[in-house]
């Protein structure tokens, strides 16, 4: 199935792109999404903190399966004000 | 009752006099408000200087997330009438005000002012918006310390 993925702030950086989309097996979780993206983005293993998962604007745990279509987005603990 | 709930995330000037003209109804007689306004000069923890900060959002869910806000607040605090919940992104300079955050009731021992208090920490937790900070000496991006919870 295919999703589209977002990167915000630090995460952005490591990744070197805002956008990317993706072809991934059905039943892929929000943990084995993040495993595919650090194989393929090696430096986003090397943020500060842990990264947040939003599936369809939703935080997310890992175990959380992503449907089809999903928008998820990536990015560290949020610093608006 | 209809009561107004604004929720903006802007690139342009913010405008106190107009935003708090859209919460006040025929009833309101206070309104508490808190602007977060960019430093210039840190003293506490390790000082430093700041030329700049540059704001980023995910604008769909920062939205929904302010909304969310609001609902919280209107189920802690029924008192209140308006809420305002405004951001500015982009790129903001030393004692440029960079959020808004307005809740207007009928009178101020309402809840009103633990509301905008409520609102600022809030929008500090589950909001997904950052910012970079530049100073002389280089740039980082700041980081919260709040992990939200699955559907929170």
């Amino acid at each position: 199935m295919r999703i589209k993925i977002f990167f915000f702030a630090t995460v952005r950086e490591y990744v070197g792109a805002k956008t990317v989309e993706m072809e991934v097996p059905m039943q892929t979780t929000v943990a084995m999404l993040k495993k595919l993206l650090v194989k393929k983005y090696p430096q986003m293993a090397s943020t500060q903190k842990s990264i947040i998962a939003a599936v369809n604007s939703e935080y997310s745990a890992d175990e959380f399966l992503i449907p089809a279509d999903a928008e998820i987005a990536f990015f560290p603990p949020v610093s608006g004000g | 009752m209809d009561y107004p709930t604004i929720i903006t995330i802007t690139k342009l000037e913010l405008d106190l006099d107009a935003l708090i003209a859209r919460v006040t109804l025929p009833s309101t007689g206070a309104a508490a408000i808190f602007s977060g306004i960019v430093r210039g000069k840190t003293e506490r923890g390790k000082a430093h200087k700041t030329s700049y900060l540059e704001y980023e959002a995910y604008q769909p869910m920062a939205e929904a997330k302010m909304h969310q806000v609001a609902n919280e607040i209107r189920n802690r605090w029924p008192l209140v009438e308006g809420i305002a919940i405004v951001q500015r992104i982009g790129r903001l300079y030393p004692q440029t005000p960079t959020l808004m955050i307005i809740c207007t009731a009928e009178h101020r021992d309402t809840g009103v002012f633990e509301a905008a208090r409520y609102g600022i920490d809030r929008l500090k937790e589950i909001v997904p918006i950052w910012k970079k900070e530049v100073s002389p000496e280089g740039e980082f991006w700041v980081e919260g310390e709040y992990i939200p919870k699955s559907g929170e």
